[in-house]
């Protein structure tokens, strides 16, 4: 069967392991917009400027204070979550009684911005940042080299997906964004500072897709353009997940990954499109999307 | 500006001009690039102080050519390319865009500029086309094309014994081009095309395709792509295995901000070819130096600025011979003199729109052999400008048949 | 409950535990509070009365903060809470059941009980509140909204109690429920009342409110306009059978 397609199932596997390695990247990133919408109501469309933030402050940090990957791991993250966590008090908070347009807005223009700035300063061709020794070099699984770092990828989303759910669904904290979710005033009436919790989501967020950049740093062109490429297929993905739905986009981010690989191998040139005709036909059977609630 | 104000303020202008020069000319230029994508770093604003640079260095002003420079962002669309050089030659009476990299935009420019009867002078855009079929009586393609580079970096990979290419092809008109331009050399060598991967433009994971190439069991991976996508590419391989395994990358199209880029570490070794390095010569060097110092960047300039340095000087010269900015007369004269200038050396403009000078041959030192910053070619050969671009006969030019 | 109790004989029965005085409240432009006045002393259960959109909800959501846009005084436990966000009234000891009970629906039972912080040391235990309500108990992994209306009205309730509130909000606790039901919650009512709670009730079925209030207040307009003690309901029902419409 697989002969007739054209490619071998060594080959196949291959493909598959790679795309749910662009998986892994969906799946952290659109959880963050996932978490973001669900609670603030706020299409964050800087969440690309700030994964490509996670992967500029991981070089700055090798660059000017000769801190290596393994520093950057936490620290990038806690740094692009406060600034997010500054961008949120000083800026989209006083747009919650407003139309979830001028939220757009505002995350949108943000966006440029920060992406205009560092352009200006480091130009657009990238900048270079190494694999970390311990994870250089790979494994030869038979069927294709698989690069350590690759493997690695996939491990911390893994981790970083399932804790994020069980946190959310299984936990007195979830519960507490759970309750804020669906109805912030009831929950702020009985004691709870809604607020802050609004404010500290939207820094969890804005640090996953930081943990993002910083897994990207070594293996893309780390440019300030990288993430403006790439979040327009993450918001295909939450779309298609179902807005607000943590499973759905953990589950529709690894799956897309894999069906974008095997797009990659049978018709290369529909790769770029393959993410949004899925979108166009979820939209039309299921406009809530595959994991949405319908209200 | 009021109507007294114009008014006075283009009297004024009259009495000076009288005073100084009984027919002063106005040229408009119109550096039309991409500033803020994947070509930004290789085109973008540098290309805009390389063309003011030209007009200082030639003096322009003294010799009575007043000139102003524009510049404008498209994107790498040709939609947007086209409407900005429309509201350009139509409205604002721009006499010459020059730059445009990014092929589709180029190509789309070209019929504007054939239609409209001005003068279009490429450096950013590789596909050869641009002097064959669609080329045009006023375009003129100065820096390198699709042609030159498979053809520099395409016969040398094959005399090193690279005889099975695969391809990674950038989906659009460059890539297209410059993967016939390269398949069309490898096989004329002798060598054989096993198999090509179209991706999308601009694409960010690689490993795929690559690992398909690999399967592919070809000797050489021929990337046919640019900027972003070829960086990416090349750390990708790098990354799984592909060039430790023995596959060797040919990086079609490579400019010296990529390499500066990936790091030596990762691009050491690659063969790539140019038509200009700043570091090949006293004249290239002083160019270059007085460039970085207004860019400001750090960046060095890359061939394509350099190009728009060398066209807008040469297009003076035309201009001031021929006292005169008609796109036709202009631009015969410029086919018509020899070019010369610091940065490529002696050459010509050829009847069909193709500037010729001598190629590069470069490959990519080792950290080790790198003395500083930017030191990172090592010159090869010089392919001589005679052999290095496509016979005006093969390149199927309207105007030459 | 032991400290309730002691704190409803220490205070000077004079002392309301909520005075509201003049309150005016707004939905955007539209001014809906016209001037509520009426208080609550420790230990007294009184309920609002009045016809529908008379702004009896609407008061409640003023008292609890949040209905944002009010202006009067509304002191609580000796504080004046105009100023303050929802969260810092629930913080001073007071509990709110909603309109419609507010279970939700991405919780499970347990979660929704669990959910209020407590306030105020003196809260009920689970096993008081499960001694309470028997139902709750065995439904506890289920999901919130699942429960019947009776069940979520006494888990509404029964979260309440667990935070150690000493004021009570309750929303029309008795809509929509079956006769056996509202009898249920109406023995819970009193049984607070004896343990020390103080309730304020919005209700439209007076016979209900009757049973369990010490006070009733008329709202109509936005305004309070007419205290009935329950002891003098019977010698007042034609006039309040004019207020309700009935």
């Amino acid at each position: 069967m697989f002969e007739l397609l054209g490619i071998t199932p060594q080959a196949l596997f291959g493909q598959l392991l790679l795309g749910l390695i662009n998986g892994s990247f969906y799946a952290m990133l659109s959880l963050g917009l996932a978490i973001i919408f669900g609670l603030l109501n706020i299409i964050n469309f800087t969440h690309g400027a700030q994964y490509m933030l996670g992967a500029f402050v991981t070089w700055a940090l090798l660059h000017y204070f000769g801190l290596s990957y393994w520093w950057a791991l936490p620290l990038a993250p806690l740094i692009v979550g406060a600034s997010g966590i500054v961008i949120e008090k000083l800026f989209i908070s006083r747009l919650y009684h407003l139309d979830h347009l001028y939220g757009l807005l505002l995350t949108f223009g943000l966006a440029l911005i920060i992406q205009g700035v560092l352009r200006n300063n480091f130009g657009i061709s990238g900048l270079p940042y190494s694999i970390p020794p311990q994870l250089s070099g790979g494994q030869n699984l038979g069927f294709m080299f698989l690069p350590n770092y690759r493997a690695w990828i996939i491990l911390v989303s893994v981790i970083v997906c399932f804790g994020t759910w069980f946190v959310i669904e299984k936990t007195r904290l979830g519960a507490y964004l759970r309750a804020a979710t669906e109805n912030p005033t009831l929950t702020g009436a009985f004691g709870l500072n809604v607020p802050l919790m609004i404010t500290l989501t939207y820094g969890f967020g804005v640090a996953l897709a930081a943990l993002a950049g910083v897994l990207a740093a070594p293996i893309y062109s780390l440019n300030p353009n990288m993430g403006a490429e790439l979040i327009i297929v993450v918001f295909a993905v939450v779309v298609i997940g179902g807005m607000g739905s943590i499973l759905g986009a953990i589950v529709t981010g690894f799956g897309l990954g894999l069906v974008e690989g095997l797009t990659r191998v049978f018709y290369p040139e529909g790769s770029a499109v393959v993410i949004f005709v899925i979108m166009a036909i979820v939209l039309l059977i299921k406009p809530a999307g595959l994991f949405g609630r319908t209200a | 500006m009021n109507k007294t104000g114009f008014v006075l303020a283009a009297l004024a202008a009259s009495l000076m001009s009288t005073a100084v020069y009984a027919d002063d000319i106005n040229i408009k230029i119109g550096v039309l690039n991409d500033r803020s994508g994947l070509y930004a770093d290789l085109s973008g604003e540098g290309s805009v102080i390389a063309a003011r640079m030209a007009v200082e260095d030639f003096g322009a002003a003294e010799k009575g050519i007043n000139v102003e420079i524009v510049s404008a962002d498209h994107q790498n669309r040709p939609d947007v390319a086209s409407t900005v050089a429309r509201q350009w030659y139509d409205e604002e009476d721009v006499d010459v865009i020059v730059d445009v990299p990014t092929s589709s935009a180029a190509l789309a420019v070209n019929e504007l500029s054939a239609e409209r009867g001005k003068v279009f002078l490429v450096s950013g855009a590789a596909t050869s086309d641009l002097t064959g079929p669609a080329c045009n009586a006023t375009t003129i393609h100065w820096t390198y094309d699709t042609w030159a580079l498979a053809n520099g970096t395409g016969s040398a990979m094959v005399e090193q014994g690279g005889d099975t290419w695969f391809f990674l092809t950038a989906d659009y008109a460059f890539g297209h081009a410059l993967e016939r331009d390269t398949s069309a050399v490898v096989e004329a060598a002798g060598g054989e095309v096993v198999g090509t991967v179209r991706h999308p433009f601009p694409g960010q994971d690689f490993s795929s395709f690559l690992l398909q190439a690999q399967a592919s069991g070809a000797s050489v991976i021929g990337l046919a792509n640019a900027g972003g996508d070829t960086t990416n590419s090349i750390m990708q391989a790098a990354e799984f295995g592909i060039t430790q395994a023995g596959q060797a990358l040919a990086g079609l199209l490579v400019f010296i901000t990529d390499v500066n880029a990936l790091g030596l570490e990762t691009a050491q070794g690659l063969v790539l070819t140019e038509s200009f390095y700043w570091d090949l010569n006293e004249g290239t060097r002083e160019w270059s130096e007085r460039f970085a110092e207004e860019l400001g960047t750090g960046n060095m300039p890359t061939m394509v600025q350099a190009g728009v340095y060398s066209s807008v000087l040469h297009y003076l010269k035309a201009v001031e011979e021929t006292g005169s900015k008609d796109a036709e007369e202009v631009v015969a004269a410029m086919k018509e003199m020899p070019t010369d200038d610091p940065l490529f050396g002696p050459g010509e403009v050829r009847q069909d729109g193709r500037k010729i000078h001598d190629l590069y041959l470069f490959r990519v030192k080792t950290p080790e052999e790198s003395e500083g910053p930017w030191d990172y070619y090592e010159t090869l050969s010089t392919i001589p400008a005679a052999q290095a671009f496509r016979p005006m006969e093969d390149g199927n030019c309207p105007l030459v048949q | 409950m032991a400290e309730a109790a002691l704190k409803v004989q220490g205070t000077d029965v004079a002392t309301p535990l909520l005075k509201v005085s003049n309150l005016e409240g707004w939905y955007g432009e539209s001014h809906v509070l016209h001037g509520i006045d009426f208080e609550v002393r420790p230990g007294e259960v009184v309920t609002l009365l009045g016809r529908n959109g008379a702004g009896k909800t609407t008061t409640m959501k003023a008292l609890m903060g949040i209905l944002t846009k009010r202006k009067g005084s509304v002191v609580f436990d000796g504080h004046e809470t105009i100023g303050l966000p929802a969260r810092a009234i629930a913080k001073l000891g007071m509990g709110y059941v909603p309109e419609e009970r507010g279970i939700f629906s991405s919780l499970s039972v347990e979660e929704n009980l669990m959910l209020p912080p407590r306030v105020k040391p003196g809260g009920l235990s689970l096993d008081q509140i499960f001694e309470l309500f028997p139902n709750i108990k065995e439904r506890l992994s289920s999901q919130g909204t699942k429960l019947s209306g009776g069940e979520q009205q006494m888990l509404a309730i029964g979260r309440i109690l667990r935070t150690g509130a000493n004021l009570l909000l309750l929303d029309e606790p008795t809509e929509g429920l079956a006769p056996v039901i509202v009898q249920q919650i109406g023995a819970t009512i009193a049984r607070l009342k004896a343990e020390g709670f103080t309730i304020v009730l919005v209700e439209q079925n007076f016979h209900f409110a009757s049973s369990v209030a010490d006070r009733h207040y008329v709202v109509e307009q936005g305004k309070v306009i007419d205290t009935i003690q329950n002891a003098e309901l019977e010698a007042n029902i034609d006039k309040l059978h004019a207020y309700l419409g009935v």
